[in-house]
């Protein structure tokens, strides 16, 4: 779960005396949302962001109601007038989690990645936060979603994994959450197979109750209220 | 009463899975019971199955595909791209007595010898990609028939109406470009339920955008979503599309004592839901409507429900 391995890792930058239309050209055609700046020996500088753009322009001209005029007193803006000089970066060695928990922290909606000397190694963001979640959940890969309510001892999940390896089913993913109820977790285990209904037997019958998915679904209406 | 095809075919029972498998023969022996419990055998054409040509199933499946699920059945392998997936060494020649059924049963009703048909086959369909064996299906029937009715009977647009509690996530992809098949599914929530496909934002892409739709039904519900589901996803749909045939892909196992899922759907709603299929037939096509079973594995409860599905035909 290292960023170096979810990362992009061909950086599209701009040059900081480009003008403020250009970078927000090049961000249009390659449909993305963060342009870094490097120096000659591609040393990370500052970072623009489409939101950074946004709010240096007159409205007018982002409705695309503008005048020529207005546009030719605009064009000596430059991306260095407006970018973020030193910005949040991550390493090419942090974890997800860590960008995880710097993303919301910090709430940008990515990280430039550096190594030690600053130099750039490529960009992480949001979106590709989500694909590589959407991987570890194994979503894309078809299955059944078992929840099943554990109490809170050793041993348990084992007693579950045994149980899911007997029947020869393959895991997608597990996730536990730990503050279902008082003394109780709730585990969620995604099974890559169709053919659930022996499996939830086994799991019954070892004395687990399986989660009726509905019981939380009514509950968070009724807060939602 | 209408003139209802029925295709049963002894020879489906040869497909094996073994013995902790849920997708047995003996479902197509209890949907039998059910039928004729109803008292309605001597009404129905019986159908018996001819072994389909493969031309007709490479206009959905992969030509090397193909020969791969030939020889891993006659290779003597219990499992084909996936431990769900259990097979026999007849399992091939099962699939293609499947398809071939349900072709002749087209053939009859666009020649006018029956007005409408149920075909009890297994191996199931809907899951099958035309590259890639899932949930226990293998050759995609309905699929094929769709494009049969296409190409052999220039049939332009076909409406496939999947109340399986499964996402036939095989049909889908293979229509989900294409404007002249409309896909509507009910199915169990994706992320709940196998396969983790048809949700709702998954609405066809390219020239078939807005010609597949998928309704969600949650864990634990049941009767009530159905009513409003059927009602304001697929009867606006249909009435859109105006089809000249509907495929039904019939799968009991939303029933509330089904254990594959965890939708309750009753009986009673069952029968409900598929005589305002037989009304939208009428509506568009002069009640052409072909159903072929799915999924389905409350050996308790398949009786009535064939039965009862099987009397709806007849009396639409
Ligand atoms: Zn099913």
């Amino acid at each position: 779960m290292f960023v170096s391995n979810h990362m992009k890792k061909t950086v599209i930058t701009v040059d900081q005396d480009a003008s403020v239309f250009e970078a927000q050209q090049l961000m249009a055609e390659k449909q993305i949302r963060h342009l870094p700046i490097v120096d000659a020996e591609n040393r990370l500088l500052a970072i623009v962001t489409d939101r950074d753009i946004r709010s240096a322009l007159p409205y007018t001209l982002l409705k695309g109601s503008h005048t020529d005029e207005e546009k030719a007193g605009l064009i000596d803006l430059k991306v260095k007038n407006i970018m973020t000089l030193d910005p949040k970066s991550i390493s090419p060695m942090d974890t997800i989690q860590d960008a995880l928990l710097l993303i919301q922290q910090h709430k940008v909606g990515a990280f430039p990645v550096i190594n030690e000397k600053k130099e750039l190694m490529g960009i992480l963001s949001v979106r590709d936060l989500l694909s590589s979640f959407i991987n570890v959940l194994n979503i894309n890969e078809p299955g059944t979603l078992l929840c099943v309510l554990v109490e809170e001892k050793v041993g348990q999940l084992k007693k579950l994994v045994d149980t899911i390896t007997e029947e020869g089913i393959s895991f997608g993913s597990v996730l536990v959450n730990r503050h279902w109820e008082e003394d109780k977790r709730a585990v969620f285990i995604y099974l890559l197979t169709n053919n659930v209904v022996r499996v939830k037997k086994k799991i019954t019958a070892l004395g687990f109750s399986l989660l009726d998915p509905m019981s939380w679904y009514i509950d968070n209406l009724s807060q939602k209220e | 009463m209408k003139r209802t095809g029925y295709l049963h075919d002894n020879r489906y029972i040869l497909h094996d899975t073994g013995p902790h498998h849920p997708e047995t023969s003996d479902r197509l022996l209890a949907v039998y019971e059910g039928i004729k419990e109803e008292g309605i055998l001597e009404h129905l054409t019986m159908i018996s199955a001819s072994r389909a040509d493969l031309k007709w199933i490479e206009t959905v499946h992969d030509p090397v595909y193909i020969r791969r699920f030939e020889e891993i059945c006659l290779s003597g392998h219990n499992t084909f791209d996936d431990p769900d997936n259990c097979i026999s060494m007849d399992t091939y020649e099962s699939a293609f007595l499947a398809v071939g059924g349900i072709l002749d049963t087209v053939d009859l009703m666009m020649t006018d010898k029956i007005d409408n048909a149920f075909c009890a086959v297994r191996p199931p369909g809907h899951h099958a990609e035309k590259d890639k064996a899932m949930g226990f299906c293998y050759f995609n029937n309905i699929a094929i028939t769709a494009r049969y009715l296409q190409e052999k009977w220039g049939i332009e647009k076909v409406a496939i109406i999947d109340i399986d509690v499964h996402h036939g996530n095989g049909t889908q992809h293979i229509f989900e470009q294409d404007a002249s098949v409309f896909y509507y599914s009910i199915h169990e929530h994706p992320s709940f339920a196998y396969p983790g496909t048809g949700r709702d934002f998954e609405v066809g892409t390219l020239g078939g955008h807005g010609f597949t739709k998928n309704s969600l039904v949650l864990p634990g519900q049941g009767d009530d979503v159905y009513y409003m589901l059927i009602q304001g996803d697929l009867m606006p749909a249909i009435n859109k599309f105006e089809p000249e045939v509907i495929l039904v892909s019939t799968g009991f196992d939303a029933h509330r004592d089904d254990e594959m899922s965890d939708i309750k759907v009753s009986t009673q709603c069952f029968s409900w839901m598929m005589q305002t299929i037989m009304d939208l037939g009428e509506r568009h096509c002069d009640g052409r409507v072909i159903s072929i079973l799915e999924g389905g594995y409350s050996l308790q409860r398949l009786p009535e429900l064939a039965g009862n599905h099987v009397k709806i035909l007849l009396d639409s």
